[in-house]
C-alpha cells in the first residue's frame, strides 16, 4: 500500500477515536447507556489520591485470543515489551523495570519469586473480570516493591440469575485455534462458573529477513548474489490450556466466601533469531509450564467495617529445552532447565470508617516461596550426574496500615505505612502520603498527589542463580512523587467525557542489571542510580450523537525519560545521562468504539517511539530499534435468535502490514485475521427475555 | 470549527511522525569499502540473544577506526554472539557462536565470500590447510571438521570420555602433525589430536576449565585454567597457567592465581618470547619466567578488560574494555613499554582481534 494512501486511512481512523485520552478512572462507568451516567464529587475514601487507571469488561472481553498484555498495550500507556506472539511479554511502568511492576490475582502476587516479573501474554484477557493499574506511589496501597507501579487482576461474581453457556470459536492466520466456553450459574446466593480458553497456532508467520542473506554460489563456490530472504518464524508454535473455576457464596447478611482456582498447561517453542543460521529441523527450544493457583477468600462485611481473609496456592513447573542435532539423529541437549515453584498465601485486611471523615485500614500478607530451580542437568565425562541450580525458600510478609481522611468534602488525605519483610531481612519502613482535592464540582475538577519511598527486595534469581547469582546484592530503593489533575463531565444521554494529567517523579538506586562476567556466565550487581520522570495523559469521551449509535473513545500518552544518572564505570563511559535501553520516551495508545444497532467497530492504535538497545543511546546501524505503531481493527455483529444469540467478530491486527520489532532479531507478525463466532444458548427463561452477555 | 483544526493537526503530526519510522535503517545496497596495508579487525561480541554482534577495522598507521564494517558491506547482520578472529588465506573467519555460522570476509572490502552454516556451537576455527579446518564447539563433545574452500561440514572428531551434554572443546594451537585442545566447559583437560588421522590420540587432565591455549617459541603449550566458579557442583579451585612440554605432552610448570581471580586471555608477543593475559589488570611474564609477576603490567582503571592482543609487527598492546558490556567498547592502544598511543570506541563487548598484514 502506498504511503499516502496510509496516511489517509490512518488518518481518517484517527480523527474518528483521537478528540480524546481515557481518564482510567471513569473507563469502569463506562457503559453503553449514557442516560445512566452521573457524576459525582463524593469519590471513595480508599481512592484518595490514587492515580489508577481501571479497565472494563468491553475492554477485557474484546476477543478470546487477547492476553493481558494485549489489553495493555492498546489500553494504556504502559510500556509492554513483548519477544513475538504469544511469546514472553511484560509491562514496565513510569521508565522502570519489569520487575518493579507487582502484579497480583485476587490479592495475591503472582510475579514469579524467581524472576521477579509477569509473564502477561499467559494471562487471557478473558479470564479476568476486574484489572486496575496503580501507577507509582499508588501501588504502594496494593504491596510493597512497585517502584514502577502494581496491576491488580481479578475475577467477580457475575453470574446473572439461571444457567448461562458460552461457547466461542476463532479461527486465524497462521493455523491459529481459539476456543473459549464458559458455564456458569447464578442465584441469589451462589455464583458459579467454569471458563476454559485453549489457543493453538503454529505461529509460522512470513517475514522478509533484513538481517541475513541467503548466497548464491557459482560451481566454485563463489558468491554471485545475494538476497533477504523471505522466511517464516521458524520455532514459533504454541499451545495454551486454561481452565478457571470459580465459586461464590454470599449469606446476604454481610458474609461472603469465593474459591477460584486457575489452571495453566502451556507449551510454547521459543522462535529462533532472524540471525540464526542453524536449520530449524536441527534445533528444539521449548518451554513447558504447568501451573496452578487457587485463592479462597471471605469476606465480613458490615455497615462501617469490614474484615477480610485469604488464602492461596500457587504451584509451578517450568521446563525449558534447547536442543540441537549435532551430527544426523544425535541430539544434544545444551540447556535442561527445570523449575519448581510453591508459593502458600495468606492475607489478612480489615477496613474501618469512622463517622464518614475517618477510613482506616490495615493489611498483613505472606507468601511463602519454596523454589527449586535445576538449570542444567549435566552428565560429567566420568559418568556422574551434576545439577547446577539452586533450591531455596523464603518468607515474604508486607503489612500496611492506612489512615484516610476526609476532613471536607473537598479534600482527601490518606497516610500509607507499609513494611516488607523477605527471610530475615527487614526494608525500612515505607511512608507514603496522598491527597486530593475538588477544586470545582462544575467539571468535577481534582487534584492529586502523592509522595513515597519504597524498596524492591532482589528476586531469589537474583540472590541464588547458579551461575552468577549475587547473595550480597543490595535493595532497590526508591524515591517518587506525582501530581495530577482530573476533570469529568456530563451530559445526560449525549455525551460524557473525562481527562487527567500526571506528572511524575522518581529516583531509584541500586537497580539491579544482569551483566556479563569474565567467567563466561551473567552476574546481577547493584549499578545504576536512575531517575525517571515524566508526564501522563488519559482521556475518555463517549457520544451518542444520533439515536441508536454511540461513540467510545480512549486515549493515553506517556513521556517517559528514564536516565541513568550514576557514575560513570570508568572514563570511557557514555551512558550517564542517557536514556535507559528499551525504555521508550513517548508511548501512546488510543482505541474507539462504534456502535450502531447490533454492529460494532472497533479501532485500535499503539505507538512507541524509537528505543535504544544501548546503554549509550548510539545510533548505531544494530543499536536502535526504531519507533512503530500498530493499528488493528474489528467488525463485530450480534444476531439475536431463538435458541441462541450469536456474535460474530473479524479482527484484523497489524492493519497497514508493518514490519516493526519490539525486541532486536525478533519480528512481529505482519498483517494477519482472525474470525470469531460466539454462541450463547437461551436456556429457560432466557429464552422470553434479553439476554446480556456477561 | 477550531477545534477540529486542532485535531487535524495533531492528526497531521502524529502522521508525519508515524509514516517515517518504520523503515529498516540499513538499506540493501552495501557500502564499497578497499583497505590496503597492515590493519586490526575487532569483533565485538554483542549481546546474547539480540543479535548485536559486530565487526571493526582499526589502520594502525591513520589511527582511523571503521565500525560495523561487516553489516555496512554486505546489508546484513553479523549475528549473535561473535565469539572469535582467525586470519587464513587472505580471509577474515568469524565464528558466529550463536547464529551457528562462520563468515569469511575478504578483509580489504570486508565483503562476504563465503559461509558454513548450521554448527552446533562453533567457538574457534583452527586451519590444517587450505582444505581443512577444525571447529570447536560448546556443549558437544565432536569437534567439526570442515571444507573451507567449498564452505562445508566433512566430518567430525568425537572427544572419548567427554559426555555430549556437558562437552566442550575450546581453543586450539596445531604443532607439527598434532593438534591441541583445551576442554573448557565443566572439562578439566587438554586432548591431543593426530590431524592425519583425525582421532584423539592423547589427553591429560590439568585443572577445572582450561580455556585459554598458546605455543611458545619454545615449544612450550601455555595453557590457563579458570578454576570454575563458586557454588559450581563441579567444583571451584585456584586459577592456574601451566606450562607443558608440547612434544612430551607433560606439565613442566604450574603457576597458581589466588581463588577468586580471573585471569584469561593468554596470548603471545610475535617472538613467542612473552606472554600477556587479563586478570583485572593487563599481565606479562617472559617465556622463561619461573614465578609469576607481582606487579601488573598496566593497571585497570576502573575499566572492564575483556579481550586483548599483541601486534605481531611491533609488539604493541591492544587491549579491551567492554565498560558495562551494553554499549560501544573502548580499546587502548598501547606501547610495548605501556604507554597510551590510542584509543577509540568500538562495538558492544569487544572480545577477539586479528591483525591483517597487507
Amino acid at each position: 500500500m502506498k504511503k499516502s494512501a496510509k496516511i489517509i486511512i490512518q488518518l481518517i481512523l484517527i480523527m474518528c477515536v483521537m478528540p480524546s485520552m481515557a481518564d482510567a478512572q471513569n473507563i469502569a462507568d463506562r457503559i453503553h447507556r449514557l442516560d445512566e451516567v452521573t457524576v459525582s464529587a463524593r469519590r471513595p475514601m480508599k481512592d484518595i489520591g490514587v492515580q489508577k487507571t481501571t479497565f472494563d469488561s468491553i475492554a477485557l472481553k474484546e476477543n478470546i485470543a487477547l492476553s493481558m498484555a494485549d489489553v495493555l498495550t492498546f489500553n494504556s500507556s504502559v510500556f509492554v515489551k513483548s519477544y513475538g506472539r504469544a511469546t514472553l511479554s511484560t509491562v514496565a511502568f513510569r521508565g522502570t523495570s519489569p520487575s518493579h511492576t507487582q502484579v497480583t490475582w485476587n490479592g495475591m502476587r503472582i510475579n514469579s519469586p524467581m524472576l521477579g516479573m509477569t509473564d502477561f501474554s499467559t494471562i487471557p484477557s478473558y479470564f479476568i473480570d476486574r484489572a486496575t493499574l496503580l501507577h507509582g506511589t499508588s501501588s504502594v496501597n496494593e504491596a510493597g516493591g512497585g517502584l514502577g507501579g502494581a496491576v491488580r487482576l481479578g475475577t467477580l461474581p457475575d453470574a446473572p440469575e439461571g444457567v448461562h453457556l458460552q461457547y466461542v470459536q476463532g479461527v486465524g492466520s497462521f493455523t491459529t485455534f481459539d476456543e473459549f466456553a464458559r458455564f456458569a450459574y447464578g442465584s441469589e446466593h451462589w455464583h458459579i462458573s467454569t471458563r476454559a480458553v485453549c489457543s493453538s497456532s503454529k505461529n509460522d508467520y512470513k517475514y522478509i529477513n533484513h538481517d541475513k542473506k541467503v548466497n548464491i554460489y557459482d560451481e566454485d563456490k563463489n558468491i554471485i548474489g545475494q538476497y533477504h530472504p523471505e522466511e517464516r518464524n521458524r520455532s514459533g508454535a504454541y499451545r495454551d490450556l486454561h481452565i478457571l473455576q470459580e465459586v461464590y457464596y454470599n449469606t446476604l447478611k454481610g458474609d461472603r466466601f469465593g474459591v477460584s482456582a486457575w489452571y495453566i498447561d502451556s507449551n510454547r517453542e521459543l522462535p529462533m533469531l532472524t540471525t540464526d543460521y542453524g536449520d530449524e529441523r536441527d534445533f528444539e527450544n521449548r518451554q513447558r509450564e504447568h501451573t496452578f493457583r487457587g485463592v479462597a477468600q471471605w469476606d465480613h462485611i458490615r455497615s462501617n467495617w469490614k474484615v477480610a481473609a485469604k488464602g492461596g496456592y500457587i504451584h509451578t513447573n517450568n521446563a525449558y529445552d534447547y536442543r540441537r542435532e549435532v551430527t544426523a539423529d544425535h541430539w544434544t541437549t545444551m540447556t535442561r532447565s527445570r523449575s519448581h515453584i510453591n508459593t502458600i498465601f495468606g492475607l489478612a485486611e480489615a477496613e474501618y470508617a469512622i463517622g464518614g471523615k475517618w477510613f482506616l485500614t490495615a493489611n498483613l500478607s505472606a507468601h511463602q516461596q519454596f523454589v527449586k530451580s535445576d538449570d542444567k542437568s549435566l552428565t560429567l565425562s566420568d559418568g556422574a550426574d551434576i545439577i547446577i541450580g539452586y533450591d531455596k525458600h523464603r518468607l515474604e510478609m508486607s503489612g500496611s496500615v492506612s489512615a484516610k481522611w476526609q476532613p471536607i468534602d473537598r479534600l482527601g488525605l490518606s497516610l500509607v505505612m507499609r513494611e516488607d519483610i523477605y527471610g530475615k531481612k527487614y526494608a525500612p519502613l515505607i511512608p507514603a502520603f496522598f491527597i486530593d482535592g475538588l477544586l470545582s464540582r462544575q467539571g468535577n475538577i481534582m487534584l492529586r498527589g502523592s509522595i513515597s519511598k519504597n524498596y524492591r527486595f532482589p528476586s531469589l534469581n537474583d540472590l541464588y542463580f547458579m551461575p552468577g547469582g549475587n547473595p550480597a546484592l543490595k535493595n532497590e530503593h526508591g524515591f517518587s512523587y506525582d501530581a495530577g489533575i482530573s476533570f469529568d463531565a456530563a451530559r445526560k444521554g449525549l455525551f460524557s467525557i473525562s481527562g487527567s494529567a500526571t506528572w511524575f517523579d522518581s529516583r531509584i538506586n541500586d537497580w539491579i542489571i544482569w551483566l556479563p562476567t569474565t567467567k563466561g556466565f551473567y552476574s546481577p550487581r547493584n549499578m545504576s542510580k536512575v531517575h525517571a520522570y515524566g508526564v501522563e495523559l488519559k482521556s475518555n469521551l463517549t457520544l451518542r450523537p444520533f439515536r441508536e449509535w454511540l461513540l467510545d473513545l480512549n486515549g493515553s500518552y506517556s513521556w517517559t525519560p528514564s536516565i541513568n544518572v550514576g557514575e560513570k564505570m570508568s572514563a570511557a563511559d557514555q551512558s550517564v545521562g542517557k536514556q535507559l535501553p528499551y525504555v521508550p520516551k513517548h508511548s501512546a495508545s488510543v482505541t474507539g468504539r462504534l456502535t450502531w444497532r447490533t454492529w460494532s467497530f472497533l479501532y485500535k492504535w499503539a505507538y512507541y517511539s524509537q528505543r535504544f538497545t544501548m546503554s549509550s543511546n548510539d545510533l548505531t546501524l544494530s543499536g536502535h530499534l526504531p519507533a512503530y505503531y500498530m493499528s488493528n481493527i474489528s467488525l463485530e455483529k450480534s444476531l439475536r435468535l431463538k435458541p441462541a444469540d450469536l456474535q460474530l467478530k473479524l479482527a484484523v491486527n497489524n492493519l497497514f502490514n508493518e514490519e516493526y520489532l519490539s525486541v532486536l532479531s525478533r519480528p512481529m507478525p505482519g498483517i494477519n485475521f482472525e474470525l470469531f463466532i460466539g454462541i450463547t444458548p437461551r436456556i429457560g427463561k432466557q429464552k422470553k427475555e434479553s439476554s446480556q452477555p456477561y | 470549527m477550531i477545534l477540529r483544526k486542532h485535531i487535524l493537526t495533531v492528526c497531521v503530526m502524529l502522521m508525519a511522525a508515524c509514516s517515517s519510522c518504520m523503515k529498516w535503517d540499513y538499506g540493501d545496497e552495501p557500502e564499497k569499502f578497499d583497505v590496503t596495508g597492515p590493519g586490526l579487525f575487532i569483533s565485538n561480541e554483542g549481546n546474547f540473544q539480540y543479535g548485536n554482534a559486530t565487526l571493526s577495522y582499526y589502520n594502525p598507521a591513520t589511527c582511523e577506526v571503521q565500525n560495523e564494517v561487516f553489516l555496512r558491506a554486505n546489508g546484513m547482520k553479523l549475528g549473535d554472539v561473535a565469539q572469535s578472529l582467525c586470519m587464513h588465506d587472505n580471509r577474515l573467519w568469524i565464528v558466529v557462536n550463536n547464529s551457528h555460522v562462520i563468515f569469511a570476509v575478504d578483509t580489504r572490502t570486508f565483503r562476504e565470500t563465503g559461509r558454513i552454516e548450521n554448527l552446533p556451537s562453533p567457538r574457534y576455527i583452527c586451519f590444517l590447510n587450505d582444505d581443512k579446518a577444525y571447529v570447536s564447539q560448546l556443549w558437544n563433545n565432536r569437534i567439526i571438521i570442515v571444507d573451507p574452500k567449498r564452505y562445508e561440514i566433512t566430518g567430525s572428531i568425537e572427544v572419548p570420555g567427554m559426555a555430549a551434554e556437558s562437552g566442550s572443546t575450546e581453543q586450539m594451537v596445531l604443532f607439527g602433525k598434532y593438534l591441541y585442545c583445551s576442554c573448557w566447559s565443566y572439562q578439566n583437560r587438554i586432548i591431543r589430536i593426530d590431524t592425519e588421522t583425525d582421532r584423539v590420540v592423547d589427553d591429560m587432565v590439568l585443572g577445572i576449565q582450561p580455556k585459554s591455549l598458546v605455543l611458545d617459541r619454545n615449544g612450550k603449550l601455555w595453557c590457563m585454567t579458570d578454576g570454575g566458579y563458586f557454588g559450581s557442583p563441579y567444583g571451584y579451585e585456584n586459577p592456574a597457567l601451566f606450562r607443558i612440554d608440547a612434544a612430551t605432552f607433560t606439565v613442566e610448570r604450574k603457576f597458581e592465581f589466588p581463588l577468586t581471580s580471573s585471569p584469561r586471555g593468554l596470548c603471545l608477543t610475535n617472538a613467542g618470547d612473552m606472554l600477556y593475559w587479563l586478570n583485572d589488570d593487563v599481565w606479562r611474564m617472559e617465556v622463561t619466567a619461573e614465578a609469576l609477576p607481582s606487579t601488573p603490567f598496566l593497571s585497570s582503571r576502573n575499566t572492564i578488560y575483556y579481550g586483548m592482543a599483541v601486534n605481531p609487527d611491533n609488539g604493541e598492546v591492544y587491549v579491551a574494555d567492554a565498560i558495562d558490556y551494553r554499549q560501544q567498547g573502548m580499546v587502548y592502544r598501547y606501547s610495548p613499554d605501556g604507554k597510551l598511543i590510542d584509543e577509540f570506541y568500538v562495538g558492544i563487548t569487544p572480545n577477539s582481534f586479528c591483525f591483517k598484514n597487507r
